[in-house]
């Protein structure tokens, strides 16, 4: 088993596809750090100060001034309410969220890229995992070989396990390597808030409690790491479907980006909760953001992404097993 | 590609998602297994912004101290600043926390809050409009001009306004503070004597009760509308425009000089 896992590995690290998801990265990061570097400068330009509870304060009165103005979206009303419970929360508590380092930084992008550019980095390797074994032909020489269907594709899935945690841990790396040198590298043991829970339009603090950056960083990539393993599964179970790997770039491609479109409007369309890809922002749970749709909790979330990959898993390997191959 | 290199990536990939999994069982830990108590405050911090050689100015209020209706959205205040700028060379900070549509009941809650206080102490020049939205009501006063009514109002206003002066000179015993009167925006209409009457007593009160405290300056801003309001007024016909935000802004910079003896 090992020795097949290593086979597939091998052929992932062949196609040079981790490396140039590890260039795209640091591209990215490059550009984000830049970007968030400029922000800062406009911003101790328009206020005048470095001191972060002025410009917290001043961020919280610009918000009240937003909600006062008439023309803006419940939705949208909703969501910075929220937001503005929660700064004025972080400010009572004396806390900087924003504190900069990069650290802050890491955790920044991937709250920002859990929902969209993770999974699509995911999908790239994912993708031709099987199909491409089809449509090339050599999928008839594997089978050949006195070993087990279900064991081919396990090693196959395993090695999508693999290189799916490298892709987290190359976001991980690049971004903290990268932004550090504009930040600095300081900020591991930074206290940050997490537990708030929404109540309708209300910020529940009850179960409010203080970790250090470090855990709150671990615990967002875990479960970037989750999300990714949902979309690199699903993707699996499509490339075990279709011979062409086009194909199944274009279905998840869809699913994906109609996933981040309809989060902003399915307020009132509660079923689709059900839905995995409205499910895809997890760390916002962790950083108390309103949800796209009443009711949904992280546990809710975590469940039915669980089970759409538990799903995809046993269709996968059902019509694996079962499939003539010509 | 050697053999090594596949290796050692294969390694790297199981080490990460170990880290990983790890990652995930302390977020179902934390975030569902969390038994609720009070958060450890960290140690406050030397909560004092750095004065150096710096001129802070702290505004307060409603939409007049946003600059609603000025299309560069400075409001009076941003021309205070531009002109305190070209007369001085030190460092201006300026806070602007002023809020659409706030009233004087607003206020009050927003001035116990503890950073507008801890940036209220530090100030060194205030500014601050309040009133407008308590007297004109989103133009609901217009319609009902019962003198019992609005003078019920304006006790209140004035109980009112004595609270927030009270909080600023709490907080902060020596900058000056400038309250910017109300103007009357309907004069021009039908009824527009009975309007003006209401607002020069409302200013009249609020006058009186700047007086009773330290440096609290009563800036009337009446007269800047009187003739012409339709000029200096935005499209809402409520809110100053450009032009009129600058006659206030002038108006106000022309007293800091005096009163702060800048170069």
């Amino acid at each position: 088993m090992i020795n097949l896992v290593y086979n597939e590995m091998l052929k992932i690290v062949r196609k040079k596809r981790l490396f140039i998801i590890a260039a795209i990265v640091a591209v990215l990061v490059s550009l984000f750090t830049y970007a968030q570097f400029k922000q800062i400068e406009t911003i101790r330009e328009r206020i005048g100060t470095t001191d972060w509870r002025t410009q917290l304060q001043q961020q919280i009165i610009d918000t009240q001034n937003r909600l006062n103005s008439t023309g803006i979206s419940e939705e949208w009303k909703k969501f910075l309410k929220i937001r503005l419970q929660q700064q004025q929360y972080y400010l009572d508590n004396d806390i900087n969220p924003m504190a900069p380092g990069a650290p802050t930084f890491m955790r920044m992008f991937i709250e920002n890229s859990i929902e969209l550019f993770l999974p699509l980095l995911v999908m790239v390797i994912a993708a031709d995992l099987v199909s491409s074994e089809a449509s090339g032909g050599t999928i008839k020489l594997l089978l050949t070989r006195p070993v087990k269907r279900w064991k081919v594709l396990m090693s196959k899935y395993i090695a999508m396990i693999l290189s799916t945690s490298f892709i987290v841990f190359s976001v991980a790396l690049l971004s903290y390597a990268i932004s550090g040198i504009v930040f600095g590298y300081g900020g591991w043991n930074l206290p940050l808030l997490t537990g708030f829970s929404i109540q309708g339009e209300e910020l529940n603090t009850a179960a409010a409690h203080l970790i250090p950056q470090w855990k709150y960083l671990l615990i967002e990539f875990g479960l970037a790491f989750f999300v990714s393993l949902v979309v690199g599964t699903l993707t699996f179970m499509l490339s075990v479907l279709l011979r062409s790997t086009a194909a199944v770039m274009g279905i998840m491609l869809a699913a994906l980006i109609s996933g981040a479109i309809l989060s902003n409007m399915v307020s009132s369309w509660e079923s689709a909760k059900y839905l995995f890809m409205v499910n895809l922002r997890l760390t916002s749970y962790i950083s108390g953001m309103a949800p796209p749709i009443d009711g949904m909790t992280l546990s809710f979330s975590m469940t039915v992404l669980a089970i759409w990959a538990l799903g995809a898993l046993i269709v996968s390997f059902y019509v694996f097993t079962k499939r003539d191959v010509y | 590609m050697s053999k090594r290199i596949i290796t050692m990536i294969v390694l790297i990939c199981t080490a990460t998602t170990l880290l990983w999994t790890v990652g995930l069982i302390i977020t179902i830990q934390d975030q569902f297994f969390y038994e609720a108590s009070s958060i450890k405050r960290p140690k406050p911090t030397t909560s004092n912004i750095q004065k150096n050689n710096e001129l802070s100015i702290v505004a307060l209020g409603d939409s007049l101290t946003r600059g609603t209706g000025d299309e560069t959205g400075k409001g009076y205040v941003g021309y205070v600043v531009d002109e305190l700028k070209k007369r001085t060379n030190q460092h201006i900070q300026f806070t602007n926390l002023a809020i659409k549509g706030q009233r004087s009941a607003q206020l009050i809650s927003q001035l116990k809050q503890k950073e507008v206080q801890r940036q209220l102490k530090e100030a060194d020049i205030i500014l601050m409009t309040i009133g407008g939205n308590d007297l004109f009501r989103g133009g609901e006063a217009l319609r009902d001009l019962s003198t019992t009514q609005l003078e019920k109002e304006k006790e209140k206003f004035v109980q009112q306004l004595r609270t927030i002066f009270q909080l600023v000179r709490t907080v902060n015993n020596d900058a000056p503070v400038f309250y910017i009167a109300l103007y009357n925006p309907f004069n021009d209409l039908d009824n527009g004597k009975e309007t003006s009457a209401v607002v020069r007593s409302w200013n009249y009160a609020a006058s009186e009760v700047a007086a009773d405290y330290k440096s609290i300056i009563c800036v009337p801003t009446y007269d800047l509308f009187e003739l012409q309001v339709n000029d200096y007024l935005y499209t809402d016909k409520f809110h100053p425009n450009k032009e009129g935000y600058k006659r206030i802004g002038e108006r106000v910079a022309s007293l800091i000089t005096l009163t702060k003896g800048e170069k």
